[in-house]
């Protein structure tokens, strides 16, 4: 029987019943009186020289009561990696040049989004176009068109990560080989648009922006730099948000344009992306040439790799520099690798940037060196489960100077594929196929490219004389279930329902600073954050307890399903209603408070922790059309103590359903920076009726640094499932691919091609 | 017996030795940086295509033989 009352046990979200019913309210809802609908007018040409803009035209039409361009705005650049100011790279209107289809150049408010848009059409910008480059590999070359001034060869950012003797290893290797990749993007398409609405109060000098964001911290300060604010005057608040998946880290115009709207007519203004500028103009999953080298023994034992990585960035810089050291990162990944070297360079193009996307930069990386994993066991004759066992990573490995790991329970997921594999696909029919992968993926980053100052996650909880508890978190539900996750481990730590928790999420004014959600962080740090605050509060509880229980009692005291009492005797204690009104009446009439705040220390340089898993893939492909279908998929996870079983198991269908659509048939073509298929009728989503029937097993571990033991089960799985289908192809048709995206069309080519040898 | 390290010719950075120096300098994207690279007839972006797409060091490598004679040294 589990020791916890509350965790662990599947649960509903707190806020599913509004969001089912419609009640809840999504930025893309919201109305404030007296408010202007926002519009933005973006550039034709991929690179431009701005020689003029009219918009005296604009102005005089009926209803429109603000036109800015870039002239008009505070002139402050912005972008998340502020800790290296000439990465904040994105203004908030073009005020000299264009450097991307879509980039913003002028906005209008008027008393209706319709006016807005005919007044776009009003405005008239004079451009000198400029030769352009949509290529990383042209982008880096001396005589390429420089895209921002101060980066010559239009280098964005490089990474190099080292350690062992990689070209020694490689003398010694056994067995060698060389892939090469091309990886390309994908939108994360979420359910609500991008959207914000910004509130300017004249009188005091204050902003308020609702935005739907996945971190209202960052967009605070995204905020403050572009507007010259402080940001102590500017709150953001977070309403529900229907989905991120990555997208929605890095400030972006809707949010800057409207407050700057709002500036100018003191009226709340409101900006909403239509679904067209939501695939062109927002940020989608790095697409990047990935060289792979691997040298292993003839037992499989890997003893050396090494990695080249370029980018095509886009125009600005969004997460992408991060994205590029954690593809190095996760290129040795779950396995033990003495001696690794990794390059890796970050492009600017004239396109639309690339950022972070739902398990960013693990996907691309895992696809490659997953893929290149099973052609290594085939060529040494290996068990492709096998080669995977014996590299695994355990318990108290550490990779040099990047990372040490507490818990890991990779073999164990890679045993229960195995068993289940076995078991379930005895009897294969033809042209069909089982593809296995193994995968890590970190509990939230370390790094601090934001500058920011404060802790990483912070939490407040105050319990009120009737029992019932107010928690302040700003970590960001962006549907992934943080907010139920926050308020279970809270009711935990303080030994009470879920229904005695009042949520305070998300808002800039009211909550202490979380840096948000990205990379897989909010269980891991808000939840010891809020985990700490409870217990803050739940030491006062205690102390009144040990008090009425007598001075000499020095034994420990528990705290759960609503009573305090003796750890060893637990008919002696008190009801927790009774303890809460005795310590406010002891403390003066103050409420009990809690302050809880997490920032990882001593945990390397990428996280503080790593989930781990394994998966099989079993496919049929169909010769004649090359259309491949995914039958079922079993996936074993080690995401430490579950908080949640019915989050996490939503979290990994999603990533599931997230890595098939890259693997099989999400792209972006491009044409002259152009993107080609920007609606839901052109760009193919991996949809519910696509998916597999998938079997799920959660393999139990403690991390000593998560709350509760808790690791990360939001993003990992969807990095292990296209190489998975990738490898289950080849089992099943023996054709390889260089690349994602297999859509009928380049599955019947490869077969066709093979047919030819 | 003191060590000798090398200073960037172009910012403060002091590394213990010229590859080291190398890699930082290949991590600079600002003008100063490729400008000094273009006094000693070195082209940003080979070394860079070099380091990115070829397995091996040849970038760094490159770069760190003219370093050693060029950058400063510090005891």
């Amino acid at each position: 029987m589990s020791e916890y009352s509350v965790i662990g046990k599947p649960t509903t979200n707190v806020d599913g019943a509004a969001k089912v019913t419609g009640e809840a309210v999504y930025t893309f809802d919201m109305t404030l009186p007296n408010m202007l609908y926002g519009r933005l007018l973006r550039s034709p040409h991929p690179h431009a020289r701005i020689i003029s803009i009219d918009t005296s035209e604009a102005e005089k039409l009926p209803g429109v009561k603000a036109v800015i361009t870039g002239k008009d705005t505070p002139g402050g650049k912005y972008g998340l990696w502020r800790r290296f100011r000439e990465l904040t790279d994105q203004e908030v209107l073009a005020t000299t040049k264009v450097r991307f289809i879509g980039d913003p150049v002028a906005a209008v408010a008027a008393i209706s989004e319709e006016i807005s848009e005919k007044a776009l059409d009003l405005i008239n910008v004079e451009y000198e176009p400029l030769p352009a480059v949509f290529e990383p590999m042209e982008a880096i070359k001396d005589d390429a068109p420089v895209i921002h001034e101060d980066f010559p060869n239009n280098i964005n950012n490089t990474r190099h990560i080292e350690w062992g003797n990689v070209d020694d290893a490689f003398k010694k290797a056994d067995y060698v080989r060389e892939d090469r990749f091309n990886l390309l993007s994908q939108h994360p398409a979420p359910m609500e648009v991008h959207s914000s609405v910004a509130s300017y109060d004249k009188g005091s000098g204050r902003l308020t922006v609702w935005s739907s964001t996945q971190s209202p911290y960052f967009l605070q300060l995204g905020l403050a730099d572009a507007l010259k604010m402080r940001e102590g005057n500017i709150r953001v608040i977070k309403p529900h948000v229907g989905g991120g998946f990555g997208n929605k880290n890095s400030t972006m115009p809707d949010s800057v344009n409207a407050a700057v709207l709002s500036m100018k007519t003191g009226r709340p203004v409101k900006i909403v992306f239509n679904r067209e500028e939501e695939f062109t103009t927002t940020e989608h999953r790095t697409a990047m040439h990935l060289a792979i080298k691997i040298g292993l023994k003839k037992d499989g034992t890997i003893m050396a790799k090494e990695a080249k990585i370029i980018t095509d960035g886009g125009a600005y810089t969004g997460l992408g520099a991060t994205t590029l050291y954690l593809a190095g990162t996760y290129l040795t990944f779950p396995y033990k690798t003495p001696n690794y070297r990794y390059d890796g360079v970050r492009t600017y193009t004239n396109k639309m940037w690339a950022s972070s996307v739902r398990s960013f930069g693990a996907t691309p990386a895992v696809y490659a060196s997953e893929t290149q994993m099973d052609r290594a066991a085939h060529d040494l004759g290996i068990d492709p489960i096998e080669i995977r066992r014996k590299n695994a990573m355990t318990s108290g490995y550490e990779a040099p100077g990047q990372y040490k790991l507490e818990s890991c329970g990779l073999l164990q997921c890679i045993d229960k594929v195995e068993e289940r594999v076995k078991e379930k696909w005895t009897d294969l029919s033809k042209d069909e196929g089982v593809g296995i992968t193994a995968f890590a993926y970190m509990c939230g980053g370390i790094f601090n490219w934001i500058d920011t100052p404060y802790a990483f996650s912070g939490a407040m909880v105050k319990i009120n004389v009737d029992g019932t508890v107010d928690l302040f978190t700003q970590a960001a539900d962006i549907g992934q279930g943080t907010n139920t996750v926050s308020v279970m481990i809270c009711a935990e730590e303080l030994g009470i329902g879920i229904e005695d928790i009042r949520l305070h999420p998300a808002d800039t004014a009211t909550t202490l600073t979380d840096l948000g959600a990205w990379a897989s962080r909010e269980t891991m740090m808000n939840g010891n954050a809020v985990k700490a605050a409870a217990g803050e509060a739940k030491k006062i509880l205690i102390e009144v307890a040990r008090i009425k229980l007598g001075e000499n009692i020095v034994y420990d005291l528990e705290v759960k399903d609503k009573r305090i009492y003796l750890a060893l005797r637990p008919e002696r204690g008190f009801s927790y209603y009774d303890i809460v009104k005795d310590a406010i009446k002891r403390n003066d009439g103050e409420p009990i408070i809690g302050i809880g705040h997490y920032t990882p220390h001593g945990k390397g340089m990428v996280s503080p922790a790593f989930a781990f898993g394994s998966m099989g893939v079993r496919v049929k492909v169909d010769r004649e059309t090359g259309q491949v279908e995914v039958k079922d998929i079993i996936t074993a996870h080690d995401c430490g103590q579950i908080i949640n079983p019915l989050g996490a198991r939503g979290q990994v269908e999603g990533s599931i359903q997230l890595g098939l659509g890259w693997g099989l048939c999400e792209d972006l073509p491009t044409d002259n920076g152009m993107i080609l298929n920007p609606s839901f009728v052109d760009y193919k989503l991996f949809r519910t009726r696509d998916m597999p029937q998938i079997e799920l097993y959660d393999v139990p571990t403690y991390d000593p640094e998560g709350p509760y033991g808790a690791k990360e089960s939001a993003e990992g799985t969807v990095a292990p499932t296209s190489p998975a289908v990738a490898n289950a192809i080849y089992n099943a048709v023996g054709v390889e691919f260089d690349g994602n995206v297999l859509k009928p069309e380049k599955v019947l080519k490869a077969l066709k091609e093979k047919e030819a040898q | 017996m003191a060590n000798t390290n090398y200073r960037c010719p172009c910012c403060r950075k002091i590394s213990s030795n010229h590859h080291d120096l190398a890699r930082h300098f290949l991590g600079q994207t600002d003008k100063k940086h490729k400008d000094w690279l273009k006094t000693q007839r070195l082209s940003y972006a080979q070394l860079i295509t070099w380091q990115v797409t070829e397995f091996g060091n040849k970038g760094y490598d490159t770069l760190a033989e003219v370093l050693e004679k060029e950058a400063p040294k510090v005891e």
